[in-house]
């Protein structure tokens, strides 16, 4: 394990000293390494520092709202680009396709903002995993190395490049970062858009963020890597002695240390009941409820 | 300080092997499996990581052939280690996904102080078929007859699982055995 204390110095001066007295930008993502990084850097270069958080309707219930509560006092510029991502994403049914629309769009939006703000240098959350992931080819990850954008950095800085996701989480605890960001589960780039087998539209992601919301809320209390819900078709069910032909929504509970391997979630029987009757009767669009037992490998814990 | 180096061969799991080394007091690194074999003459230990395919192992042969050092094989690198003497490889019967039950067929150092069966986790759908003249098997599972193996008479190990993932049981003991046969 790393050391804490030692680490955050050597960021803070490392931040400092390459930044010197430009200025720098950083997306936010509400995850714990973008949130991390953007404290280390507030430290470093105080409002010199950009944070942007892009609004891309695809985030949970509740989570922009949050964000702009937590790092509103550094200045944050709040993008709300909800109707440009579902335009993008009209029609698109394959998964790496949706990625890829979702992650040009976002760098193009965040070129954007560091022309107008003339930003010198990039600061990401970048993790060492992300590094060695990119260099496989099994994923790509769009923060290694910087964005591919048109707009000219002086530089890339990745303070966490060295770290795990979970002496991550020791930094955040150590420069006291709220509790829900600390020991946030992992929630992936694309958001929502990944939790939703097949077109993404506004009424599904509507619908996948509800079922989320009840399955985080229901197992709150549960020691898990990741608790979430997604939305992967249709079938027929009958409510209220009416045929609906509505969507199959999957409860994905899954324990790991670092989200190489994961196992699922032991839930007792009453506690997946619980959830189903809830799920069915608090969205009348949702006919069916299944619980994913697929651990990873071979499953991945998202979807998509 | 012990110095092992795990070379990269493309597999999701190879940085958690660094990790575990890293918190075992080990002075690690993730290499290029493209890095020259004259680079690695002071190393007192090489584990070669897993990966998709055999043809993307670099010098991972010319590692074994020249390096008179302890090797540890995971996955790929198992069968890699089996092809380089001699051994066959070909696809299971069945997948090994997830959990795999391990049964210790033969003592050795390298499973000092861990059970003669425990639960590991696997990822593969090759395996080694027919082992090398030279090696002797260590251990097995129901679905797959050659989960672990070793040189007759040189610290050469294979195994199919993988210790380094966290829901593989003993993997850190197994791991600190192989640190303790490298630091002789």
């Amino acid at each position: 394990m790393v050391n804490v204390k030692e680490f955050v110095e050597k960021a803070i001066k490392e931040i400092r000293e390459k930044v010197g007295d430009g200025k720098a930008i950083i997306a936010l993502s509400g995850g714990v390494d973008s949130s991390v990084c953007a404290v280390l850097a507030y430290k470093a270069i105080g409002d010199r520092l950009i944070p942007v958080f892009v609004d891309t309707g695809l985030m949970r219930e509740g989570e922009p709202e949050r964000i702009k509560e937590i790092f509103g006092h550094m200045g944050l510029v709040f993008v709300d680009a909800k109707e440009e991502f579902f335009k993008a994403l009209k029609g698109v049914t394959d998964p790496e396709e949706k990625r890829k629309i979702i992650g040009e769009l976002f760098v193009r939006i965040f070129e954007r903002v560091a022309e107008e703000h003339k930003a010198d240098y990039l600061i990401q959350g970048t993790i060492y995993p992300d590094i060695i992931e990119s260099m496989g080819g099994i994923k790509s990850h769009h923060n290694v190395g910087g964005f591919p954008t048109k707009y000219k950095f002086k530089g890339v800085i990745e303070p966490l490049r060295e770290l795990y996701k979970d002496e991550v989480r020791e930094v955040a605890r150590y420069l006291g970062l709220p509790k829900e960001i600390c020991e946030r589960m992992p929630f992936p780039g694309p958001g929502l858009a990944v939790r939703i087998v097949g077109e993404v539209t506004p009424e599904k992601v509507e619908i996948v963020r509800k079922a989320n919301k009840i399955v985080e809320e229901e197992l709150e209390d549960y020691e898990k890597w990741q608790a979430f819900a997604a939305l992967i078709g249709k079938a027929t069910g009958v409510k209220g002695d009416v045929r609906v032909y509505g969507y199959i929504i999957a409860i994905r509970a899954v324990t790991s240390r670092d989200g190489m391997t994961a196992d699922i979630l032991p839930i007792d029987y009453e506690k997946l009941r619980k959830i189903t009757l809830r799920i069915t009767s608090e969205i009348p669009e949702v006919t069916r409820v299944v619980y994913d037992l697929t651990p990873k490998p071979p499953a991945t814990i998202e979807f998509e | 300080m012990v110095k092992i180096y795990v070379v990269y061969n493309y597999g999701q799991y190879n940085h958690l092997i660094h990790r575990t080394l890293r918190d075992l007091g080990v002075e690690t690194k993730l290499i290029p499996n493209t890095t020259p074999v004259e680079e690695l003459k002071d190393v007192d230990g090489l584990v070669l990581g897993g990966g998709p395919s055999l043809d993307r192992t670099g010098n991972c042969e010319l590692y074994v052939k020249e390096l008179d050092i302890p090797i540890l094989g995971v996955c790929l690198g198992h069968q890699l280690i089996a092809k380089v003497f001699g051994g066959e490889v070909g696809k299971g019967k069945a997948g090994g996904y997830a959990e795999v039950k391990i049964k210790v067929v033969e003592d050795d150092e390298i499973f000092e102080g861990i059970p003669k069966e425990f639960k590991a986790w696997a990822s593969h759908m090759d395996e080694v078929k027919k082992l090398p003249k030279d090696f002797k098997l260590l251990a097995k599972s129901e679905i797959c007859e050659i989960e672990a193996m070793r040189h007759k008479s040189k610290p050469i190990y294979g195994v199919q699982w993988h210790p380094e993932v966290y829901h593989t049981e003993y993997g850190v003991d197994f791991y600190r055995n192989f640190v303790k046969i490298c630091k002789r």
